[in-house]
């Protein structure tokens, strides 16, 4: 028998779910509680059995911040528990938990932008995003400042940013204004161009924003939803996969303005009065045994880690759309010759395939993302045949073949689009494997060149220092997992967006 | 006897794959037979021709043709109608000269049966008919099964269903096997780096270049280069090493124990923690527990090995002196930082696995019955929940220990374990073609050893695969 008080709280769940506040400032507290304590954890050398100062201040700052938050979720739960509304007080203390941005709290920064707005839309929250996105970049890129020189684009570079952060903020307050539903507001088309054309700095936010409104603007019936829209949506409803989407947009942004507010000099340029210093303000994740500021070889290799995941999961994926339709549509000979000739590749283990091919052509960036992208092929094409096999005998398929449509026609356009969801996530989860591929080929001396930065050749370095000094393996080591995990994030938040349960 | 003989040579007969294995083990019996059946078939065939005259001229005289030719016109002119094609264009008569041949000939084919029938007159027999017929014959029977005994071990393998499907993958294995060095030779071979060079040093002159690719057979063309590597594959002779001219297979079946016993501690370790969480986190979904744990995984997912293992190292070997920081042989505690570090993607997959398997069976009506009957919680859980689950869990703990016993090049590499994989790993650079042959070759081979296992669990876990297994 459930007690009184089991229905009570269940009731007082469901006036605060209602609330979108209260999963993002319960999540935000959760999230920062769980940085601080990360970094108190990092703080403590086992070595010496001292705590460091400085990582113990941003984990004092984090825990504070984590306070605020849970303070004012508290006071957030009293207020709607009891009125059923939140005050315009407490929605300015919002802003409070806005600035905990400037030490790149996101989580907070999420929530108090959320807090803030009374009337939320899907726009506003990806604006959200795409505003913090920004605002992060520049704090990153403001770093330099503390280095004896910056190079000669960093005002121009910041210059830039500043625009663009001023566009997005003032675009923020006006698509939460002028989008209602599904239709946007006319004038919505010029904001979102100017939006499309801030995404040169990477953002995907806002190139996702800019998209959604023009959708938006065209829409002529605003009680038809559009199905991309709805996935977006959906999408946006687990904080996980957004952190994930974020911290991918984050990584791709920075890596494209890198080229302008980082100096690529103090990446590759070996500078022996500095070799080996701990990390400070100035070289914050300290400096290589050539001198080399790792902080700007860790940022300068976010773009081969991204650019190599990326392209050689689309040429396993394009590759294996194509066999995998083919084996699954004609089955009989085709299926079989192509199935047999994967399960060769197939049966070749892990990277022993990609190693192959590197240790014969060469070790470059071009050879190195073939060698990821064939290893890969036979999983997505057994993806791609499994549901080709299983749609084979859907209705529709047989309704098109009954009117006379081609072999062509069904596979790419009734089959394959309706396949794509289980590819979407594997493509995803797969460029994860392949960031972490790249690295594991670097450290074995197989990848990219040792003197260009590259997260796996930054670890392979520092793995000759790791007694004396081991935060040359660490940041790097952090990176990857954090840009590999972003993708996780996403792939289940895709997975879950895709399902078409759901539907 | 005889007649469940004869039942699975015509089935076997049926599958070309198997007909050509037939008829290559059985040649001799084949090759009379075969030669008996032609001299029987002229005859057969002047009397059969007979019978088709005759048929066409009946259905010639009751006007049948006529009306069939009548009755496709009509047909396919409707057709064409309907879809607004015209009916006077060459593709209609093409069509309908097709449509009408195949009716005409099915019609015929329907008399001469019939007439075979009613004149009690032999049907024609098929080859494999004809020569099932002709082992009825005692004398015959035995004087094959002296001459091609092979073939009948093929049936006997064939006659049960498991040996069958072991039997198959294994076949199927041996291909992969010859398509794996077939690949790998191949990339090797176009290498644009030299083995002889690389052995040598740069400084090694024309003469000792020359010596050592005539030594090793590199001098010879692409084609036979590979068919020695077949040879040489179909002989369990993997030949010698360029560097240090040793042994492959030697080499090989030194290391691979070790590979092995690092693999099969992670799949301890990832199986004993990840199972229980899976559980739990699928019986409390969405609690704070869940969140936690599947976190943690999902972080496992992420963790690169190599990086993972040197902070592994930093911690307990460099800053704590509890572990040793690399492989010792016959220290088993040396082992147990590179099985933790290999387990732990396996640990974190398996859990997640197990959770979403768990949580799709908790929602089935069967789970709702039990619980109705009135089993406890774990009963339910234990029994009916996890049963059902087991498939997708051993599929993926089987993949992932076959990927650990393959993939584990890396870890072997930070941990300095002297396995198969940093072996094949060090020879790459090489690059020393036997070597890595031998060792992709041994490896592929072992996984998919382990992959039949777990396909042969399958049918154990669940009697659907088995009966479908036997069905087949």
């Amino acid at each position: 028998m459930k007690s009184e008080n089991f229905f009570i709280k269940k009731a007082n769940q469901r006036k605060l779910n209602r609330f979108q506040e209260n999963s993002s400032l319960s999540f935000a507290c959760g999230a920062s509680a769980f940085m601080g304590a990360a970094c108190v954890a990092l703080s403590y050398d086992m070595k010496t059995k001292a705590l460091n100062p400085v990582s113990l201040g941003v984990a004092g700052l984090f825990l504070a911040e984590a306070l605020l938050a849970l303070l004012l979720w508290s006071a957030f739960k009293s207020q709607v528990l009891k009125k059923g509304d939140v005050s315009r007080g407490l929605r300015l203390a919002g802003s409070l938990l806005v600035a905990t941005i400037v030490n790149g709290n996101i989580f907070c920064a999420l929530a108090g932008l959320s807090l803030v707005k009374k009337k939320k839309n899907l726009e506003y929250q990806v604006g959200s995003y795409m505003l913090l996105v920004e605002i992060l970049i520049i704090i990153v890129s403001y770093l330099n400042v503390f280095k004896d020189y910056v190079c000669d684009s960093f005002f121009l570079g910041m210059g830039v940013l500043a625009v663009v952060i001023v566009i997005h903020a003032v675009s923020l307050p006006l698509v939460a204004a002028h989008v209602h539903g599904n239709r946007a507001d006319k004038s919505m088309m010029a904001l979102a161009v100017v939006l499309i054309a801030t995404t040169v700095t990477g953002n995907l936010f806002s190139l996702l924003l800019g998209l959604m409104l023009l959708r938006k603007c065209c829409t002529k019936d605003d009680y038809v939803s559009i199905a991309w829209i709805d996935v977006v949506k959906r999408l946006f409803r687990s904080q996980m996969a957004v952190l994930g989407a974020f911290i991918i947009v984050f990584l791709l942004t920075i890596s494209i303005c890198a080229n302008l507010t980082f100096d690529y000099g103090i990446a590759i340029d070996n500078n022996y009065s500095l070799i080996l210093r701990e990390p400070s303000l100035a070289y914050p994740f300290g400096t290589d045994d050539y001198g080399r500021c790792v902080f700007t070889r860790v940022v300068f290799g976010a773009r081969i880690s991204l650019t190599v995941g990326i392209i050689s999961t689309a040429i396993s994926i394009v590759v294996g759309i194509i066999l995998g339709a083919f084996a699954g549509f004609y089955s009989g000979t085709t299926d079989n010759v192509i199935m047999r000739i994967l399960d060769v590749f197939m049966a070749i283990p892990g990277l022993l395939l990609p190693i192959a091919i590197i240790a014969a052509f060469g070790t470059n960036t071009a050879n190195i993302t073939f060698a990821l992208g064939v290893g890969a092929i036979p999983s997505y094409a057994r993806t791609i045949r499994a549901s080709v096999l299983t749609l084979q005998d859907a209705e529709f398929v047989e309704a098109a073949r009954a009117c006379g449509a081609r072999d062509k026609i069904i596979i790419f356009r009734h089959i394959l689009p309706n396949s794509m969801a289980p590819l979407i996530i594997r493509a995803t989860l797969g460029i994860g494997a392949g960031v972490t591929a790249v690295s594991s080929l670097s450290y074995l001396g197989l990848g990219i060149a040792p003197q260009i930065p590259e997260w796996g050749n930054i670890l392979k370095a520092g793995s000759a220092y790791l007694e004396t000094n081991a935060y040359m393996a660490i940041f790097p080591g952090f990176a990857i997992v954090v840009l590999v995990l972003a993708f996780n994030f996403l792939g289940d938040g895709l997975r879950d967006a895709l399902d078409p349960k759901l539907k | 006897m005889k007649d469940k003989l004869d039942k699975l040579m015509i089935r076997a007969f049926g599958k070309p794959l198997y007909r050509i294995a037939l008829v290559l083990l059985g040649l001799p019996t084949f090759a009379v037979a075969f030669a008996a059946f032609l001299s029987r078939k002229s005859q057969d065939e002047a009397g059969y021709r007979k019978i088709r005259e005759e048929a066409e001229k009946e259905a010639e005289a009751d006007g049948t043709l006529s009306r069939i030719r009548d009755n496709a016109r009509t047909y396919l002119a409707n057709k064409y109608r309907h879809f607004g094609r015209k009916t006077d264009s060459q593709e209609f008569t093409r069509e309908l000269e097709k449509q009408t041949a195949r009716d005409v000939e099915d019609e015929i084919a329907g008399r001469v049966a019939g007439k075979y029938e009613k004149d009690g007159l032999k049907k024609r027999q098929t080859f494999i008919q004809f020569v099932c017929a002709g082992l009825d014959n005692q004398g015959l029977l035995a004087l094959s099964l002296v001459t091609s005994l092979p073939m009948y071990v093929l049936l006997l393998i064939s006659a049960n269903p498991y040996s069958r499907y072991i039997f198959e993958r294994l076949i199927m294995m041996i291909f992969v096997a010859f398509g794996v060095v077939f690949v790998v030779f191949t990339i090797l071979h176009f290498a644009s780096s030299s083995p002889a060079v690389n052995v040598l040093g740069e400084t090694a002159t024309a003469q000792q270049i020359e010596d050592f690719n005539r030594v090793y057979g590199l001098d010879q063309p692409y084609f036979i280069q590979l068919l020695n590597n077949f040879k040489n594959l179909a002989t369990f002779n993997l030949g010698n090493s360029y560097s240090g001219n040793e042994d492959v297979m030697a080499a090989i079946l030194r290391k691979f124990p070790v590979t092995l016993e690092m693999s099969v501690y992670a799949f301890i370790i990832a199986v004993a923690i990840s199972i229980p969480i899976g559980i739990l986190t699928a019986v409390k979904p969405n609690t704070a527990f869940d969140y936690i744990f599947m976190f943690i995984a999902l972080v496992g997912l992420s963790l690169p090995a190599f990086w993972f293992g040197m902070i592994m190292i930093l911690t307990f070997s460099i800053n704590s002196h509890i572990l040793p920081a690399s492989y010792v042989e016959g220290n088993k505690l040396s082992l147990l930082m590179p099985a933790i570090v290999s387990g732990t993607h396996l640990a974190a997959s398996l859990a997640r696995n197990t959770r979403s398997a768990l949580l799709e069976v908790l929602g089935q009506d069967y789970i709702v019955t039990a619980r109705a009957k009135g089993l406890s919680n774990i009963r339910v859980i234990v029994k009916h929940a996890l049963g059902n689950a087991m498939i997708p869990i051993v599929t993926v703990a089987g993949l992932q220990f076959g990927g650990t016993l393959g993939g584990s090049a890396i870890i072997e590499k930070v941990f300095n374990v002297k396995g198969i994989g940093s072996y094949v790993v060090d020879k790459q650079f090489l690059p020393d073609i036997p070597a890595i042959l031998g060792g992709v070759v041994y490896v592929s081979i072992i996984i998919s050893l382990v992959n039949l296992a777990v396909d042969l669990i399958y049918v154990y876990l669940d009697p659907r695969i088995k009966s479908r297994l036997k069905s087949a």
